[in-house]
């Protein structure tokens, strides 16, 4: 067992291997790859595979494996539905369904189902029927299902995007680097749809793909978080004024020192809590710190590039956008420090 | 968490809920030296005895050889036992050791690790009145005479050298070259003729530190650290040591300060103030963030795989953090916070007596490098950025 990884030293390779062909990707394809171009190499060389346990043919590197990928892809500002995919690939591999490793083999073989990044509010009325909005749905438009789950948990499902009943609509937001949709459901009888669990079952895989979720959010933004605060630095250190590179101005250097602090701080916790015993009570904080501590580089960094980082051309904004986007997404921005402080004071 | 780990727990926690001195806290209070010294000494030698003084502390050295989970699992209990904090024996246990391991001779190691685990107490004696953040530029003299240095000059915020034996000391051996060049690294008994030592009292009513004063005193060759005029790669190892390896103990104690917040909300009535709950929500991640990083410091220690300016990244942390959690706590305490309640000798800045404690957050952001210095070495050494130009002249008169 390496401790740093806390994995077996043959899945470490794994990691590092997997790890690696993310990075090759993502420099071919340079910032802000094309979708397709990072979502075709997604299912080609296997990533969607990793979290998938071995008795399901996956290579069960679990959220060790996750954590690297999406990490990498933050780097990337990756515009591919892998978060999504992964949250459907993992709550099939919960599931009981009878034909589970025939939904797997296509979901891993490129068929995207998507799933909300956000909480959305879906309802079930008494004549067993679905009603409502899921939101900030990850490139609906070339999935064929969407992952979703009622309110009260007590139901998840995969639901078919093409069937009356059912709309879905873009919803631009000022980050350019990925595409959300609103996915409208309108009496959908429940019984057409594929069910993964119901009552408690249904609530714990829920409870542990809200966990995924921000963890991947997490993974994310401490990507995002590193690639910009380095880009940053270089800029610092290219830009010259007053005969001297910028990067020599000390009141510059405190505030890159900070950043690195805060990109620091919140990777050590995203792996400490990945590899804690009780990873998902700790899901929220690590999602919540990594997500405001990439928002404030990004502001920070924002500022240190100058007028240039006001420009479209520069890839600054993108960034930014991205990560004020990051804060609210998953449980809602505004809810995590509630939502923290009260199950603090509920355990003590 | 491994079975053992979890045996290691039971027994540990086992342990301190037998030993750990009651109402230690109120007898602390604005207590008198001689009681101060009193607990604190009859408790370090209990955890002498149980091994638990020293899980940092090498293989093959009593205590000692612990893996991380297992150092985890001691401090994470003693935090969570409130047991005190060992301040008198900081200073032998973190910087004389670790100096020792890393720098020192076997002969050394054999002198003075035993006199440590018997209760000998060491103070630091870096900074000088003109010397604090340009540590490099201090001016107490070592001159050698045969197989002795003889020392003059005067050290200032040292902490508990008026309770210490023996004191880690850095004077100059040579003026010429640069000032790094000139230091070296010497142990010095402080029963020595010659030295003297003033306490400074602080604003905290407490009298933590001290200066010292060096009149032709003596000190063997054979209390050298390293070589002569190597001091400095000496010093950094101390450093190293107090910057990064104390967090692990402190983070957790922080960790279980919480507990005092919560207590601070309940008592203040405040657990429903949503603006409360929200900057308690945002601090938790913080707190929990620092014991990772603290955590993953120890592992790269382990494992060998420190880089320059990791314990700084550790350092400047927890100093953010630990500002933010005792701001909070002042801030709640509200008016029945600013009524004064003393000091409390050996608690860390977790005693709930918030206006205290924040004053005691600023050791963190001041002693061993302030923040600004720590943002210099993460800056310069981890982000490769440049330093600052060096040709500024002082104004004549000036020095
Ligand atoms: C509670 C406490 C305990 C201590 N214990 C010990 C001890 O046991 N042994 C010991 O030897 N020393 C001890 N010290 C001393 C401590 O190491 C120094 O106080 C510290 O290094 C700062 O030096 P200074 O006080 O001279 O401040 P200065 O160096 O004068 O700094 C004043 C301010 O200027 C800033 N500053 C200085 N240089 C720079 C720079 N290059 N760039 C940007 N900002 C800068 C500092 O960050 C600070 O904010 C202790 C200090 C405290 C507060």
């Amino acid at each position: 067992m390496s401790h740093q990884t806390g994995v077996s030293d043959e899945s470490g390779e794994l990691l590092t291997q997997l790890r690696d062909s993310v990075r090759q990707v993502i420099e071919g394809t340079g910032l802000l790859g094309a979708e397709d171009h990072i979502w075709k190499p997604s299912v080609e060389l296997g990533w969607l595979l990793n979290a998938v346990p071995e008795e399901l043919d996956g290579l069960g590197l679990g959220n060790t494996g996750t954590h690297a990928i999406h990490l990498e892809l933050g780097k990337g500002l990756s515009g591919a539905p892998y978060l999504p995919a992964t949250l459907a690939i993992d709550a099939l591999c919960q599931s009981t369904l009878s034909d589970k490793s025939s939904w797997l083999e296509r979901l891993t073989g490129g068929e995207l189902v998507t799933a909300p990044l956000a909480d959305g509010d879906l309802t079930l009325d008494d004549s067993q029927n679905l009603d409502g909005t899921l939101t900030a749905v990850q490139s609906a438009d070339i999935a064929s299902h969407v992952l979703a789950w009622t309110n009260n948990a007590e139901q998840l499902l995969i639901i078919a995007l093409d069937q009356s009943g059912l709309e879905w609509q873009e919803r631009k937001t000022w980050d350019e680097t990925r595409r959300f949709y609103d996915v409208n459901l309108n009496a959908l009888p429940l019984a057409k749809q594929t069910r993964l669990a119901q009552g408690s079952q249904a609530k714990d895989i829920v409870t542990r793909l809200l966990a995924q979720r921000d963890f991947a959010l997490a993974a994310d933004a401490v990507g995002g978080a590193t690639a910009l605060l380095a880009m940053t630095v270089d800029h610092l250190q290219t830009r010259v004024q007053f005969r001297r590179p910028l990067a020599m101005f000390q009141a510059l250097k405190h505030r890159c020192a900070d950043m690195k602090a805060l990109t620091a701080a919140s990777e050590a916790m995203l792996f400490d809590a990945l590899h804690s015993a009780a990873p998902e009570q700790k899901a929220t904080a690590a999602k919540h710190l990594a997500c405001t501590s990439f928002a404030k580089v990004a502001e920070e960094s924002l500022q240190l590039h100058g007028g240039i980082g006001m420009a479209a051309e520069h890839p600054c904004h993108l960034f930014l956008k991205r990560a004020l986007l990051n804060v609210h997404l998953g449980r809602g921005g505004d809810m995590y420090e509630q939502l923290i402080a009260e199950a603090f004071l509920t355990g003590t | 968490m491994t079975a053992e780990t979890e045996t290691l727990r039971a027994e540990t926690r086992a342990w301190l809920s037998r030993n750990t001195p009651a109402e230690w806290r109120q007898a602390m209070t604005n207590a008198e030296q001689e009681r101060f010294v009193e607990v604190q000494k009859d408790w370090f030698g209990k955890l002498v005895e149980a091994g638990y003084a020293t899980p940092h502390w090498p293989e093959g050295w009593p205590g000692g050889g612990r893996s991380l989970a297992e150092q985890k699992v001691i401090f994470e209990e003693v935090a969570r036992a409130d047991a005190p904090r060992l301040i008198l024996y900081f200073v032998a246990l973190y910087h004389a050791a670790c100096t020792l391991f890393e720098c020192g001779s076997d002969a050394q190691r054999d002198k003075y690790l035993p006199g440590i685990l018997k209760g000998e107490i060491w103070c630091q004696g870096f900074s000088e009145p003109n010397a604090g953040s340009d540590l490099a530029s201090l001016k107490t003299r070592a001159e050698r005479k045969g197989d002795k240095y003889i020392i003059n000059g005067q050290k200032t915020w040292s902490t508990m050298a008026q309770y210490a034996d023996r004191c880690l000391l850095l004077a100059r051996t040579d003026k010429s070259g640069v000032p790094q060049a000139g230091l070296t690294y010497l142990l010095l008994d402080m029963k020595s003729k010659g030295v003297s030592v003033r306490p400074i009292s602080q604003i905290t009513g407490d009298d933590e530190f001290a200066e010292i004063f060096f009149d032709d005193v003596e000190v063997s060759i054979d209390d050298r650290v390293g070589e002569e005029g190597a001091g400095w790669a000496v010093a950094q190892a101390t450093l190293a040591s107090e910057r990064g390896l104390t967090l692990v103990e402190l983070t957790q104690r922080m960790r279980y300060g919480l507990s005092m917040l919560a207590q601070t909300m309940k008592d203040q009535q405040r657990t429903s103030d949503s603006a409360i709950l929200r900057d308690l929500g945002a601090l938790i991640p913080k707190v929990d963030a620092a014991c990772a990083l603290a955590d993953q410091y120890l592992q790269k220690r382990i494992s060998d795989t420190e880089q320059a300016g990791d314990a700084s990244i550790v350092k400047l942390y927890y100093a953010q953090t630990l500002r933010e959690f005792v701001a909070l706590g002042q801030r709640i305490s509200g008016l029945e916070g600013q009524y004064h309640a003393g000091f409390m000798r050996g608690a860390t800045q977790e005693t709930g007596n918030w206006t205290l404690d924040f004053m005691n957050s600023y050791n963190w952001s001041i002693a061993g490098g302030s923040n600004e210095i720590q943002r210099n070495i993460i800056a310069e050494r981890m982000l490769g950025m440049p330093r600052e130009p060096k040709n500024w002249q002082l104004a004549e008169g000036q020095s």
